[in-house]
């Protein structure tokens, strides 16, 4: 007799839970534009440091995250992310190795990749780890790269289009 | 004649000044982010961009010598670093790999580690 309402409420905890998760999640969908007087300085000029793109074209499903960025000197950088963290092997120029991965974070998104490439100094590896946020029609990402250990972290702003 | 002379001397040293002033895109790769630590061992203080040479150990121990291209002399003046603070100091450069495969790099930051000052570069896309 005990069993029916516990299997209930178990199946209630559960339902209430995923759709909690998901109100949580938001749609990051969208194409963005760089807003470079609200982003901060580092990233202007001719080489930044932490390099971001001019434009982003984010499609978000429930499982996956599609990301195409384009900038004004490189080829249009594409991805596709799975939102349970996995590792991906990203689409990268030629001589260039990239695996990533993505992951919600309560309502932002956490995606780190690795890069790796041959050099005069040897194998070099640089590590990039971008926080999204949403706010209305603004984006805003948070990315740190780190190489021999040193990091440097800049703040881009984009609108939606 | 002598209007002749001077049209002559320009054309000749045309390829010299276009070679010193080339675009970022046909010589490095900005996919290819690279930092650096080593000493310097030699200047170029030059414009339109300053040349510094600096000795970096690699993974296997041996030593390279590496060509940072970085902002001109002027405009590396007027950032408050001076030709003297460079010559037998540490240096970290953050940058991007040349596109030959050659130890070179264009310099997006670098700070020398004994006196602190720091360069960032702010040149406009070209």
């Amino acid at each position: 007799m005990k069993r029916v309402p516990i299997t209930l409420g178990l199946a209630l905890l559960v339902g209430v839970s995923s759709v909690s998760r998901a109100q949580t999640r938001p749609d990051f969908s969208g194409t963005w534009t760089f807003n470079q007087s609200k982003s901060t300085k580092g990233i202007a000029g001719n080489t930044p440091i932490v390099p971001f793109p001019s434009q982003i074209v984010v499609k978000q499903t429930a499982t996956e995250l599609y990301v195409e960025g384009t900038s004004v000197r490189q080829a249009p950088l594409k991805a596709v992310f799975r939102l349970d963290g996995s590792k991906v092997t990203l689409e990268a120029p030629r001589g260039i190795t990239e695996t990533g991965e993505a992951r919600f974070e309560g309502a932002t998104i956490v995606v780190t990749t690795r890069r790796s490439f041959s050099s005069p100094a040897g194998e070099t590896v640089v590590d990039f780890k971008e926080i999204w946020t949403l706010a209305g029609n603004v984006l805003t990402i948070e990315k740190t790269r780190t190489q021999s250990g040193e990091s440097d972290t800049e703040t881009a702003v984009y609108d939606k289009v | 004649m002598k209007a002749l002379a001077t049209v002559f001397l320009g054309l000749l040293l045309t390829p010299i000044v276009l070679q010193a002033h080339h675009s970022f895109s046909a010589v490095y790769d900005s996919n290819k982010p690279i930092t650096l630590r080593g000493t310097v061992s030699k200047l170029g203080w030059s414009n339109p961009h300053a040349h510094i040479y600096i000795e970096v150990k690699g993974p296997d121990g041996k030593v390279l010598t590496w060509e940072v291209e970085s902002a001109g002399a002027s405009n590396l003046q007027r950032a408050g670093i001076r030709k003297e603070d460079f010559i037998g100091t540490e240096v970290i450069v953050k940058g991007f790999l040349a596109k030959d495969g050659t130890p070179a790099v264009n310099a997006s930051s670098f700070t020398l580690v004994q006196s602190k000052k720091e360069y960032v570069s702010e040149e406009p896309n070209p």
